[in-house]
């Protein structure tokens, strides 16, 4: 029998060792992918490369009749940054709703839930299926971006949902006491105080859409958005190309995602300093 | 009291946004599905008259039953999978992890694939799968085998291997969140009166994991029982999940029958997460 101190030192290394062998395992087709991207002009998609060069890259940035991806990705960032807003938007008002307690609101509470529940190729079948019934053209701008904003919604929704649990009401009660009226006391006081949370909302929105394929297959029209461009492209043949793409865009996703962070920090900076003991 | 006044007329206004949306594109076209499911014409015709003969034709064809039954077996065993290696991580990550600097590290890099593109991540996985693949590379130099296996692209274990990497972490997410809620002073009172850790840990922290590892699992069932584009990816059209049928019926015109799939399987994944949700009560999240 060993000394329960070596067998929890055992435990704790085997449970490291998973975790460190799926980390590899999880970041090695991408770091790979991002490798081969750099392949010479004759390297194919897989080892051994045949040299470094800048090539496939050059090759994105040809426009080219049936693979720019340029227009594409114009799109997608488009799209993204309408959900963002209109998931933020949305998200505020509903969660605003919900505090006041209204009759349904355990009802909406699991409307929106479901949202993250229903499979995303269904919910682009089903819209395109209505928009086939009642002849409405489908299209990225529209249809594609009522889909998206059914996934993001949910996430900016919950967000914003615990950030008012740990909301302190005391601060509008004090406004409300000192006779500011409720609009005031809103956009004074709780907006700035909550604005970390909603651009949290807003970045959901943004990468989520931003990436989002199943959604988009039914329900985009003619002019396509990027994930259904690269899909159709690697169905088609798998050419270093489409790791170029793949790891730019991944490039644009990490860089979305730290413009946020750096906003959220600022916003949550100037909200303490800015209310002193706030905080 | 907050800048609403309970239940004042604005707050309906304020939700209905939200509620016009998600009913008008979510609940309206899944109620449209249903309907367009019972079609009886093979055709696009709103006058068509209803009957229950798709379904009849899918229970009638062996092939998409097994489709069926693929579908369920491929989300048993990710579940499975997730499961344990979840868990795993998760209680390395929250119980063993002491230091802040190495918790925010771990955090971000487990995190960050997860923000980023599926279908890339899904493309990303070809230069491993293949005959000449990076996998098969790693195992010729290693001496494991003789010759190079094909058993990775255009195969189950290719699919199993990148849905695993992908949804892996939605099983941990949730059982991180629960375990960081149980007091760490439940545990110490735990061993000071004698038990065990092993006795620890399947009499304290399992049970209080729980509700989280249910909300895991509903997460890898639902978005393995819909995930179709790892398998046309990698499965490279030789494997086919209902999703997969969804698409190709679309393709070829054939909606009513589409939707025949497409409502079944919103009905398995319905039941599913019916199922789990008896093994525990999830209102009682947060409660430690």
């Amino acid at each position: 029998m060993m000394h329960w101190r070596t067998r929890q030192k055992l435990v704790k290394g085997a449970l490291g060792a998973v975790t460190v062998l799926f980390l590899a395992y999880q970041w090695l087709p991408m770091l790979v992918m991002a490798l081969l991207s750099f392949t010479g002009p004759d390297g194919g998609p897989t080892f051994p490369m045949r040299g470094v060069s800048l090539h496939w890259y050059r090759e994105l940035l040809r426009v080219q009749m049936v693979d720019d991806f340029k227009p594409p990705m114009l799109r997608s960032l488009l799209l993204a940054l309408a959900c963002s807003v209109t998931t933020a938007a949305l998200s505020l008002a509903a969660v605003q709703a919900m505090r006041a307690r209204f009759r349904a609101s355990g009802l909406f509470f699991y409307l929106i839930l479901l949202g993250v529940m229903a499979p995303g190729l269904l919910v682009g079948f089903g819209v395109a299926v209505v928009a086939r019934i009642l002849g409405i053209q489908l299209a990225w701008y529209t249809t594609t971006f009522a889909v998206h904003v059914v996934w993001t919604l949910p996430f900016g929704f919950l967000t914003l949902l615990a950030v008012f649990n740990r909301f302190d009401r005391r601060l509008e009660e004090a406004a409300l006491t000192l006779r500011a009226n409720r609009w005031t006391t809103f956009w004074r006081v709780t907006f700035p105080l909550v604005l970390p949370g909603v651009i949290g909302a807003g970045l959901f929105g943004f990468t989520l859409s931003y990436d989002e394929f199943a959604r988009s297959l039914f329900s985009t029209g003619a002019e396509q958005t990027l994930p259904l461009v690269i899909f159709a492209q690697f169905d088609r043949q798998l050419q270093p190309t489409l790791y170029a793409i793949g790891t730019a865009t991944t490039v644009v996703s990490l860089v979305t995602i730290m413009c946020f962070s750096l906003l959220f920090r600022m916003v949550r900076r100037r909200t303490r300093t800015g209310a002193p003991g706030a905080a | 009291m907050s800048t609403l006044r309970q239940r004042s007329p604005v707050s309906y206004a304020l939700a209905m946004p939200a509620a016009l949306w998600m009913l008008g594109a979510l609940v309206v076209p899944t109620l449209f599905i249903v309907w367009v499911s019972f079609w009886a014409s093979r055709s696009f015709s709103l006058g068509s008259p209803l009957a229950l003969i798709n379904y009849a034709k899918f229970f009638q064809r062996p092939a998409y039953v097994k489709v069926l039954l693929d579908t369920f077996q491929q989300t048993l065993i990710l579940m499975a999978i997730t499961l344990v290696l979840g868990y795993c991580i998760a209680y390395f990550a929250v119980v063993q992890v002491r230091r802040p600097h190495w918790k925010l590290g771990l955090f971000l890099v487990l995190v960050i694939p997860f923000w980023t593109s599926a279908l890339i991540r899904t493309i990303a996985w070809i230069p491993f799968l293949g005959v000449t693949g990076v996998i098969n590379q790693a195992l010729l130099f290693l001496g494991v085998v003789g010759q190079p296996v094909g058993a990775f692209l255009y195969s189950r274990t290719g699919i199993t291997l990148a849905q695993v990497s992908f949804y892996t972490l939605l099983a941990t997410g949730p059982v991180v969140y629960v375990l960081r809620n149980i007091p760490v002073s439940l545990r110490e009172a735990a061993q000071c009166l004698g038990a065990t850790p092993a006795r620890v840990f399947w009499r304290i922290t399992v049970p209080l994991t729980l509700p989280g590892v249910v909300i895991g699992q509903i997460l890898v069932f639902l978005n393995v029982m819909a995930d179709f584009a790892t398998a046309s990816a990698i499965g490279g059209n030789k494997h086919a999940y209902l999703g997969n049928i969804v698409v190709l019926l679309y393709d070829s015109g054939q909606l009513p029958f589409a939707s025949v799939m497409a409502v079944l399987l919103m009905l398995c994944m319905l039941g599913g997460v019916a199922v789990l949700l008896k093994v525990v009560d999830i209102r009682r999240l947060g409660i430690p």
